[in-house]
């Protein structure tokens, strides 16, 4: 036979308009769970400041561990950062909730509207959130 | 014919595994972020507070369950997206050691933390 | 083959024509003919297909051809193809055979979506019709696509009914309730026709996942109580090797594309869940 034609696995991608919500519930559970173990080494990374705190400076606040999380707590990006922090986080929590059902083999006739939902709900949850994580600093 | 556990396959206690941690982080994770952004807000962070928290067993020992179900969930779920990916072989052996070490010196060092923050030890 | 109307055929001088336009090559018979259809047709349909043959000169790139069908009521996209093959040009390549979306010859992608043609309306399509072998497999020709990977991961979960014991006597039956016969009707639907698998990107990005169609099988099997325990406790362990059910990620395109309608995903998932209770049996 003669050679065949090896398409790849590109235009799986290139056809994204044509994604159903099952496939998009993938992807964005596969995205946002990378974020959030990207987000898990850096958090422990920085908490590890609490290592070798010197009890004389706890008092005041003015130890490394306090100084470093209030500081990081003063920029607008961080709280930018925390907002999007919270969406994954919480769209990651609402689909997983999904999967487990689709797991369990309950509801699976409404698979696509659940995601629908879960979107909606992170956005919703997301929005109600703003006032908290922003005050103080806009 | 007797069976124990240990006849999970590879892929099975993964799986299972990775949607008890699942159940699980559902509500730690949510609990996390709601006390420490909702109850106590994340700008008053204070070694003190923090201590404070971590001084007390049982908030104590959640948070070393959740440190080390997020840290499993998390490291099983990227082995699983890269071997969906086509990742195989030697390679794949390869990836898996480098990801259990990460696993365990995340767990390692996020231990070292939380007794660092914790008058309990 | 004097009064018959010269077949259009692949000949050797015409290989290094360009061919921009497939109507070139057409007799002047040939074309009025066509012509006629198109004129007497309620309306004419626009098909774009994918071309490509490795064997020869002018065809190497794969590239799309454009054919005017005409159109009436009724009409399936096979027709459509097969008047493309029969008026314009006799070496566009394509399997078919029932017609009637029970033999799985003719699963391609009918814009943008895995559907037998001939079970897919031309008049529920939308304008022009862009026809592509199907995605993640090594195309041979035209719209035929190597099987042969699909074939073997079917083969790998024994899709046939293999009883621990039969029955005693010669002539009893081997009894099924009607509920279980229900729980594994649907499973018994597959048609191989491939459409499930080329829809996965999981199948697409690991060559050793066995794919909805083959663990769909193994379900139908497993599931039938005829079988026996100890069957069904082989038939698990195959599937939940790692690269059996535990590869699906609840995608469900799978299950979106099956022209049988048969509920993939949901199959899947209940086998995760007998291998899972199969194996925390240890008392």
């Amino acid at each position: 036979m003669a050679q065949s034609y090896d398409r790849g696995t590109v235009e799986s991608f290139g056809r994204w308009r044509e994604f159903q919500a099952g496939m998009w519930a993938w992807i964005l559970h596969k995205l946002t769970g990378w974020i959030l173990v990207g987000y898990l080494f850096t958090h422990i990374a920085v908490l590890s400041t609490a290592i070798g705190v010197d009890p004389g400076t706890t008092a005041a606040g003015m130890d490394t561990y306090t100084q470093t999380l209030q500081g990081l707590e003063e920029l607008l990006i961080v709280r930018f950062l925390e907002i999007g922090l919270l969406a994954v986080a919480v769209f990651h929590i609402l689909n997983g909730i999904r999967l487990l059902f689709v797991d369990l083999g309950l509801g699976l006739d409404v698979q696509d509207t659940s995601f629908y939902a879960s979107l909606v709900l992170t956005a919703l949850i997301t929005l109600s959130s703003l006032p908290t994580f922003l005050g103080g600093v806009l | 014919m007797a069976k124990h556990y240990s006849s999970f396959k590879r892929g099975n206690w993964r799986w299972f595994v990775q949607r008890i941690t699942a159940v699980f982080l559902i509500g730690a994770l949510a609990f996390h972020f709601v006390t420490l952004h909702f109850v106590n807000h994340a700008a008053n962070i204070s070694f003190a507070g923090t201590q404070a928290r971590m001084s007390e067993i049982g908030y104590f020992s959640l948070m070393v369950t959740f440190l080390v179900a997020g840290a499993f969930h998390g490291v099983n779920g990227v082995y699983n997206g890269l071997v969906n990916a086509g990742l195989s072989g030697r390679p794949k052996k390869i990836v898996a050691g480098i990801l259990i070490v990460a696993t365990l010196l995340l767990i390692g060092q996020g231990l070292r933390v939380a007794v660092a923050m914790s008058t309990l030890f | 083959m004097s009064t018959q109307i010269e077949q259009e055929t692949e000949v050797e001088e015409e290989q290094t024509e360009s061919r921009e336009s497939v109507a070139e090559r057409i007799s002047d018979q040939r074309r009025e003919q066509i012509q006629e259809d198109l004129d007497s047709a309620e309306k004419t349909v626009e098909l774009k297909i994918f071309r490509y043959d490795p064997e020869i000169e002018g065809k190497k790139e794969p590239r799309f051809d454009s054919f005017t069908v005409p159109f009436h009521r009724g009409m399936t996209t096979l027709d459509a193809l097969i008047y493309a093959r029969d008026k314009y040009d006799s070496s566009l390549t394509f399997r078919h055979s029932c017609r009637q979306a029970v033999c799985g010859s003719d699963a391609l992608f009918i814009n943008s979506q895995q559907r037998l043609a001939c079970k897919t309306q031309v008049g529920e399509l939308e304008h022009p019709i862009r026809i592509e072998p199907l995605p993640h497999q090594d195309v041979v020709k035209d719209l035929v696509v190597d099987m042969q990977h699909f074939y073997e991961q079917m083969h790998a979960v024994e899709p046939y009914f293999d009883p621990d014991e039969l029955p005693d006597g010669e002539l009893e039956e081997q009894r099924q309730t009607p509920e279980n016969r229900e729980k594994v009707k649907l499973s018994t639907r597959c048609i191989w026709c491939g459409a499930c698998m080329s829809s996965c990107n999981i199948a697409a990005g690991d060559n050793e996942y066995l794919g909805p169609a083959a663990i769909n099988k193994a379900y139908r099997f497993a599931m039938d109580e005829r079988e026996g325990s100890d069957r069904k406790k082989e038939r698990l362990r195959i599937v939940e090797q790692e690269h059996g059910v535990w590869r699906c990620q609840t995608q469900f395109s799978c299950t979106e594309v099956c022209p049988k309608d048969i509920p993939l995903t949901e199959h899947i998932q209940a086998l995760k869940r007998e291998s899972i209770k199969n194996n925390l049996k240890f008392w």
